[in-house]
């Protein structure tokens, strides 16, 4: 009967969420009929089922003619994805446009009133830019999937035991996480990429009066691409588990490889010559956060040279972390 | 002659489509379910494909042509399909094209059996 259940599976998936359940039941009903029709009284056999599904034919086809043949700038068939990447993008826009208004304020009170003007005006552009863009992405996808879908017109070699099995809910990978984590990314890789004079220690007193950045800002431009090279690995890796779906070897292995390549990226990098700023401890001083000597300045120093080590040394934990996760959730649905 | 048998079952399909509309909208003055109609139809030489009917349904129903209703009281739940007020009058008003379809070919048709001699 899983067969059953598959098919329906098959079926629905290619329909809006909204009409789903209510189709999925009267298919079952249907399946249940045509199986009673045929047996006539004795069970069911696993040949029967395939002989009804048969004669229902591809899901795809059959979902087909429920979704009508209306044309669509986007189908229903990648709608839901659409919405939820569209999701995606104005929550990382949002929170984007967000935070540079707010540290803009801190550091510059005064003028609040041209920064909100200047946060007005971002929202009235850019999002409906984003909004325009991925919006165009997947009209230009459902243009280039519909070729597919008329080939499969063509395709009448179908037979039940191509049915994908139904997704196990433990594998099942949350859709809210890999959203946060690519928001999560954006938001670090656009800060880290334009205002990284920002990403250091703030110096208050009384009011806003400086940053002691982490980075050497001498250097920073070259090290520009392998900032957004790791991030953007980082948003490949949360784009592969949306696409999945689901824990499964494959994506474990891909996740690991991702992982492999921006942590040796980031080796490379905080390695490589003048990364950090080199006068991060006289700046401290400088600002009169530490005083030279002091039990303070000691610890801050000693904190500030093995940095490197220890931001490594979590850094591979967190990797590690990440591929143990997945294959731990792999065997838990076995 | 296969083009010929090709192109013969093309041409029934598209004729098939449409009036298959008029004869769903036939047998629901009373409520039927999906199964009970293809069987339904198919006793009455008009067969169906549940793959082409389910659809077909629940596209009526979407029109307004139809009002359904699940029943969950039978061990099996099902859902019903019976004509709206709107499915009445617009399967009364096919009823009437329909007919007048049907004289006006029956005349093309047999005044064409009269003159054999076109140019076809």
């Amino acid at each position: 009967m899983e067969m059953i259940e598959r098919y329906i599976f098959a079926v629905t998936q290619g329909l809006l969420q909204s009409q789903r359940e209510d189709i999925a039941e009267e298919l079952r009903g249907l399946i249940e009929d045509m199986l009673d029709e045929r047996t006539q009284g004795r069970k069911a056999t696993d040949k029967d089922v395939e002989e009804v599904l048969m004669e229902l034919g591809n899901p795809k086809l059959l979902a087909q003619k429920y979704r009508g043949s209306k044309k669509y700038l986007i189908g229903p068939e990648i709608f839901d994805s659409y919405i939820m990447v569209l999701k995606i993008v104005l929550i990382s826009v949002v929170s984007t446009i967000s935070v540079g208004f707010i540290i803009q304020i801190i550091l510059d009170p005064i003028s609040i009133l041209d920064h909100f003007i200047e946060y007005i005006v971002s929202f009235v552009t850019v999002i409906p830019t984003a909004f325009g863009w991925t919006t165009f992405g997947f009209v230009l996808g459902e243009y280039f999937g519909g070729v597919k879908a008329k080939d499969l017109q063509f395709d009448k070699e179908w037979s039940p035991s191509d049915l994908a099995p139904i997704p196990d809910e433990k594998r099942q990978i949350k859709r809210y996480e890999p959203i946060v984590g690519i928001t999560f990314y954006t938001l670090l890789m656009v800060i880290l990429a334009f205002s990284n004079e920002y990403f250091g220690v703030w110096v208050f007193h009384d009011e806003f009066s400086g940053v002691v950045p982490f980075l050497n800002e001498e250097t920073y431009g070259s090290y520009l691409f392998f900032i957004i090279l790791i991030f953007g690995f980082g948003i490949i890796k949360e784009c592969l588990k949306l696409i999945y779906g689901k824990w499964t070897f494959r994506l474990v292995i891909y996740t690991v490889i991702v992982n492999l390549i921006s942590l040796v990226t980031v080796v490379i990098m905080i390695n490589g010559p003048e990364f950090w700023n080199p006068n991060f401890m006289l700046e401290l001083t400088q600002a009169g956060l530490l005083s030279e000597g002091s039990e303070a300045y000691g610890t801050v120093s000693k904190i500030w040279e093995q940095s490197t080590f220890w931001i490594f040394i979590l850094l591979v934990i967190g990797l590690i972390w990440d591929a143990i996760d997945g294959f731990i959730k792999i065997r838990k649905s076995k | 002659m296969s083009d010929a048998n090709e192109q013969i079952d093309k041409l029934m399909q598209e004729l098939r489509r449409g009036t298959i509309t008029i004869g769903v909208l036939s047998q629901l003055s009373e409520p039927q379910y999906g199964y009970s109609l293809v069987s339904l139809l198919g006793d009455n030489g008009v067969d169906v494909e549940p793959g082409t009917l389910y659809p077909l349904l629940r596209r009526l129903e979407k029109q307004g042509l139809l009002d359904s209703k699940w029943d969950t009281n039978e061990a099996r739940p099902r859902k019903y399909y019976l004509l709206s007020s709107t499915g009445k009058e617009v399967y009364d008003q096919l009823c009437v094209e329909w007919r007048s379809i049907v004289s006006s070919l029956n005349h093309l048709i047999d005044e064409k059996g009269g003159k054999e001699n076109g140019d076809d």
